[in-house]
């Protein structure tokens, strides 16, 4: 009983920062109806700074900041060069995120090198019930929960975040109101930056991040953001809490080899449903 | 591209392979290769509309079903042969859930396919499991095994098989009915073009393409693991796919081309002395971005049709 709530507890550390990864890529796809490609690396480039920063002699905090700030930043120049030139439709921003997805490969072996990195975090073991947790992932739940509550408020009551819902939820009729709708889109994908960079800050001291481990964290982060088809950032975190809790269980009591494959049968099975339900997806897509 | 063009391109090639020192023949090699499977990537992105991020998948599936049973005292000759086979099969089991998804679910959906099976063929001791598969007999053709001109050739009609079968599904009626149904869906469907099914198909033919070159190349290496197959290759096969200029036939050539021969030589300027370790890995990734994003947004067509090297068969038209 004990290992399971190890197990859970875990788990939903991990499925927090897949939900942290999704809901970036759920911010920027309901604006602007990119799947962006690059998200898992901006959680790579933030925490090979944070690295930089805390070995520098930086406290902790503002040198996780400074990594949340890149990703931010990062999140900018994507947006900029993914829909920053007028008519670029949605699938072309697609192959030019994974383009610069690559591009950041070049950035972070040429800074940093290409061998496994990490930092510490909160040390220190939590007794939850009778279970033995590493408090760090107490830390990542509680940091998830409050940027969620304040996402949740972000959209429904400050102006720039109903402008970004209003983009959502009907692009035209919010251009008609006078919303710039692009100058939305690149905000988006600033925010987008930001939460990949905070979900690479938070997990680094629980699981080492190298420049290629940005295609784990897509791939889990879009897992998360199926669920909810790319466009509800609660049910993003459902799924990543959900994703997270499965994989810990299934490496825990002895798949640790198939962990994977877990998130990834589950997000083709969701989408293949998906898919069943609701038709052919309208051809805009092309 | 007219006949004389075609002619002198394939004169060239075939001339070449004698010529060239060792180092420069393996190179010539993963070209064709890489342009095989780029031929089936180029009609699935071009003339279907779906982008795969998954094509080296079937590169992989190809490999093995060739070197399984070869390693097991199998004529190679029939491992080579049932390596499209396989990768066919494959696709289809595979492309009947998947190609209900469109755009970008099924990118990722075909990155899902290839990290699945990567982590499968890592814990599969049967396969070699992550150390790999070693010691794949060379490719026996008729009591003669092959040398490395040997491949060359293969490799060669190979790729210029893929080339003529690419030719002719664009100019047949079921072509013209996937590029109807890859401009509007529904519309092809309502003229009676069965739409699933030629998806799929067009999926298994740029498998069983994949597959093929697959097949040579676990015979020209004599060596495969998991990490041959990284999922980064299937990025560079969608790099050289559009590069080349999707939706046409000399594009993937010319793609496969331009970045392999880019690729060499800043390889060779990365190595060379003074130069720290990184510098070639960070010089390949620079160059696979910086062509992807410039092509996307500048040049959407890609370089063949810039070249002026075929002015018909424009999918967009």
């Amino acid at each position: 009983m004990s290992d399971l709530i190890g197990y859970l507890l875990t788990g939903l550390g991990i499925g927090a920062g897949f939900a942290l990864v999704g809901s970036g890529l759920v911010a920027i796809h309901r604006v602007t109806r990119v799947v962006n490609f690059a998200q898992g690396g901006f959680a790579v480039l933030a925490a090979l700074l944070t690295s930089t920063l805390l070995s520098a002699g930086l406290p902790h905090g503002v040198a996780e900041s400074g990594g949340v700030a890149l990703g931010a930043l990062a999140g900018l120049v994507v947006g900029v060069i993914a829909i920053g030139r007028p008519g670029t439709s949605p699938g072309t921003s697609l192959i030019v995120t994974l383009g610069l997805g690559v591009l950041a490969y070049a950035i972070e072996v040429l800074i940093w090198g290409d061998q496994p990195r990490s930092f510490p975090g909160l040390t220190g073991v939590a007794e939850v019930g009778d279970a033995r947790v590493p408090a760090h992932y107490l830390l990542i739940l509680a940091v998830t929960a409050v940027v969620f509550a304040l996402m949740a408020w972000f959209f429904a009551r400050t102006d720039p975040g109903r402008a970004l819902t209003a983009c959502a939820s009907n692009r035209y009729a919010a251009q008609v109101v006078g919303i710039d709708v692009r100058r939305m889109g690149l905000l988006a994908f600033t925010l987008g930056g930001a939460l990949g960079g905070l979900a690479g800050v938070l997990t680094t001291p629980v699981q080492q991040v190298t420049f290629d481990s940005d295609v784990t964290l897509i791939v889990n982060g879009f897992a998360a953001a199926i669920l909810g088809g790319l466009s509800r950032p609660m049910v993003t975190l459902a799924g990543g809490l959900l994703l997270g809790v499965t994989q810990t269980v299934v490496a825990g009591y002895g798949g640790g080899a198939y962990q994977l494959e877990v998130a990834l049968v589950l997000m083709l099975t969701v989408m293949i449903v998906q898919a069943a339900r609701t038709g052919p997806v309208p051809e805009a897509a092309r | 591209m007219n006949r004389w063009t075609i002619g002198a391109v394939a004169a060239v090639t075939l001339a070449l392979p004698p010529l060239l020192p060792e180092r420069h023949l393996a190179t010539f090699v993963l070209l064709l290769l890489a342009a095989t499977v780029t031929v089936g990537v180029s009609l699935l992105m071009g003339y279907a509309g779906q982008v795969s991020l998954g094509q080296a998948s079937f590169y992989a599936i190809g490999a093995y079903a060739a070197a399984l049973p070869a390693v097991h005292g199998v004529p190679t000759l029939l491992g080579l042969a049932l390596a499209p086979v396989a990768a066919a099969v494959a696709a289809v089991l595979l492309g009947a859930p998947l190609l209900r998804l469109r755009g970008h679910h099924l990118a990722f959906a075909t990155l899902a396919v290839q990290l699945i099976l990567l982590s499968l063929l890592a814990q599969a001791d049967w396969a070699g499991g992550a150390i790999g598969l070693q010691g794949v007999p060379r490719l026996t053709i008729v009591g003669v095994e092959l040398r490395d001109v040997g491949y060359a050739y293969t490799a060669w009609l190979v790729l210029a098989a893929a080339l003529l079968i690419a030719r002719n599904v664009v100019d047949s009626r079921p072509g013209r009915a996937l590029r109807a149904a890859a401009t509007s869906e529904t519309a092809a469907a309502a003229s009676g073009v069965a739409v699933g099914r030629h998806r799929l198909a067009v999926f298994t033919l740029s498998a069983a393409m994949a597959g093929l070159a697959g097949g040579v190349y676990a015979f020209y290496l004599g060596y495969l693991s998991p990490g041959s197959f990284p999922v980064l290759l299937s990025i560079e096969f969608v790099v050289m796919a559009v590069v080349g200029g999707l939706g046409t036939i000399a594009g993937p050539v010319v793609g496969a081309t331009v970045i392999v021969l880019l690729v060499q030589l800043l390889n060779t300027l990365g190595t060379l002395p003074g130069m720290p370790d990184y510098a070639p890995s960070v010089l390949s990734y620079a160059v696979y971005a910086v062509l992807l994003i410039v092509c996307v947004l500048y040049l959407p067509r890609g370089l063949a049709p810039a070249l002026r090297l075929r002015r018909t068969a424009d999918p967009n038209a």
